[in-house]
């Protein structure tokens, strides 16, 4: 039988090990961040993958917007590796990747980048940061919050201002005449319940 | 055969067509539908990038209403599949589920352990179905590009039904109905979708590379089961034609309204007369189809 204490010792074997590389140590031989890593994990990200990334680049390789980005995924996971974190927070990276999942399927370590980058974002919006995606998508989420079903036109009223609407005003007769578009939104059956639990997702996680 | 079914907020507004069509061809197809009862939104590919939990909660919500009604859940939007999948092996996992649980409870609402699948209408089509005998319009002559995205295939540790990176699926469905799928290289990169809006030109240069690609194979038109998808290849077309100084004037046709004019249903009963960007182009050349008038 073994004893606790080489019980304990082989379990923190087994954690350093992940696809054979230590979970302390990645490639090129800095010590993985692991504050930053555990909030990551816990927003959604991909646990103790992100430390087996090899920086292969197979992510940014097939990434559609990584031309764009200025951290392409590969770096960002570096980063995060890392715990650069005022580095990643500033990177246009968080909102310009358009969660295609390509990077996740072509990833051979099972690091899940959209994954990890959708993580990124939910702190960062949770930080504070600002700019027009932050404002679309809370906006968008609000308005999911107040009804439960989403009215797209009220989406772009509340993002774009009256601008947007008198610009896409072609496109709104035309929906309206092919009975696509009603004024009346549909809404889930108890609204009031529906978004009082939802709020408290979010000052739960706001602790 | 019987299944729940989520349509979602874009096909009760800008994707009409869809939900009509997939609605009559499933009836004609002798499936049942049970529409979900008091059903939300699944929060797209936006909620989870708000709040984990948040989005894991909107989409499991539908999930458990399927659940509860104990039939496989289909959804015809890759989106609403692809989060309800999502969400679905989420309450597989003892932490998920408990936190997923805790504000479903909120809202009223029982978790059971009944266990049903999360399906795509492309997936019920393919491996459910099979209409090969039921082909009254081949679609002879006309050709398609049948466009797939991300989230119907992707990633594949969620879905698994078709390759992530280079599927089938909706080619093999168009082939049956008569008409020739074109090898279209694009068919799964990203239109942009989740950021058309407040990035919209880099989802104007992801659309118009797809444009390009389908116009270049001489396709009638691109065929696709995604709403978002749509929004940026049809209801957009025509501003990325001014944006780019270009002219494709490519229809855009959801798969389930393709097998309904092979099953021989009149645009019309499919909703097709919904459409932004006209498909007469593509009604004209399958009713001139010399095969059918012989
Ligand atoms: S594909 Fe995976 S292993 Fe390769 S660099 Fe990207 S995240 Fe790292
Ligand atoms: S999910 Fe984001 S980072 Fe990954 S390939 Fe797609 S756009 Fe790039």
């Amino acid at each position: 039988m073994p004893t606790k204490a080489e019980k304990t010792t082989a379990r923190k074997k087994r954690l350093k090990s992940f696809f054979s590389i230590d979970r302390d140590r990645q490639v090129d031989g800095d010590t993985i961040n692991n504050k930053l890593l555990n909030e990551i994990v816990a927003e959604g990200g991909a646990s103790a993958s992100i430390a087996a990334c090899m920086q292969c680049g197979s992510c940014t390789g097939g990434c559609p917007n990584a031309d764009k980005m200025d951290i392409p995924p590969r770096s960002l996971i570096l980063m995060i590796q890392r715990g650069e974190w005022d580095k990643v927070l500033q990177s246009k990276t968080l909102w310009l990747c358009s969660s295609c999942y390509t990077c996740t399927s072509r990833c051979p370590r099972g690091v899940k980048p959209s994954d990890v980058i959708e993580a990124a974002k939910a702190l960062a919006i949770r930080e504070g940061i600002k700019n027009d995606s932050v404002k679309f998508n809370t906006i968008f989420v609000d308005l999911i919050k107040e009804r439960g079903i989403l009215f797209e036109p009220e989406l772009m009223y509340k993002y774009g201002g009256l601008k947007e609407v008198i610009d896409q005003a072609p496109l709104g007769i035309k929906l309206t005449l092919t009975g696509k578009m009603s004024p009346f939104p549909e809404k889930v059956k108890d609204p009031k319940s529906f978004k009082k639990a939802l709020e408290k997702i979010e000052k739960v996680s706001k602790k | 055969m019987k299944y729940s079914y989520y349509s979602g907020c874009s096909l009760h507004t800008t994707a009409k067509e869809f939900n009509i069509s997939t609605q009559v061809i499933m009836k004609e197809l002798g499936v049942e539908l049970e529409e979900l009862k008091d059903w939300s939104c699944c929060g797209g590919s936006i909620a989870g990038g708000v709040s984990h939990d948040m989005g894991m909660a909107l989409a499991a919500r539908n999930v458990v209403l399927a659940q509860n009604q104990n039939l496989d859940l289909v959804a015809s939007c890759s989106g609403c599949y692809n989060k309800s999948a999502k969400a679905a092996k989420a309450l597989e996992d003892p932490k998920e589920r408990a936190k997923i649980t805790a504000v479903l409870e909120d809202m009223g609402m029982e978790v059971s352990d009944n266990n049903i699948k999360v399906k795509n209408i492309v997936d019920v089509l393919i491996n459910d179905i099979d209409y090969t005998g039921k082909i009254k319009h081949p679609l002879t002559g006309l050709k398609v590009a049948c466009y797939y995205g991300c989230l119907m295939t992707r990633p594949d540790d969620i879905t698994g039904w078709d390759s992530p990176l280079y599927p089938m699926s909706m080619d093999k469905l168009s082939e049956i109905c008569g008409a020739e799928a074109v090898d279209f290289r694009a068919k799964t990169k990203c239109c942009g979708g989740p950021i058309l809006v407040h990035q919209k030109e880099v989802a104007y240069e992801l659309t118009k590379a797809l444009l390009d690609e389908a116009k270049s194979l001489n396709a009638d038109c691109i065929v696709l089961a995604c709403p978002l998808c749509a929004t940026n290849l049809e209801i957009r077309q025509k501003e990325i034609e001014k944006y780019y100084n270009v002219s494709y004037n490519l229809p855009i046709v959801y798969i389930t309204e393709l097998i309904g004019l092979a099953l021989g249903i009149s645009p019309q009963t499919l909703g097709m007369n919904k459409h932004v960007l006209s498909v007469k182009a593509v009604i004209d050349k399958v009713k001139n189809n010399p095969l059918v008038a012989a």
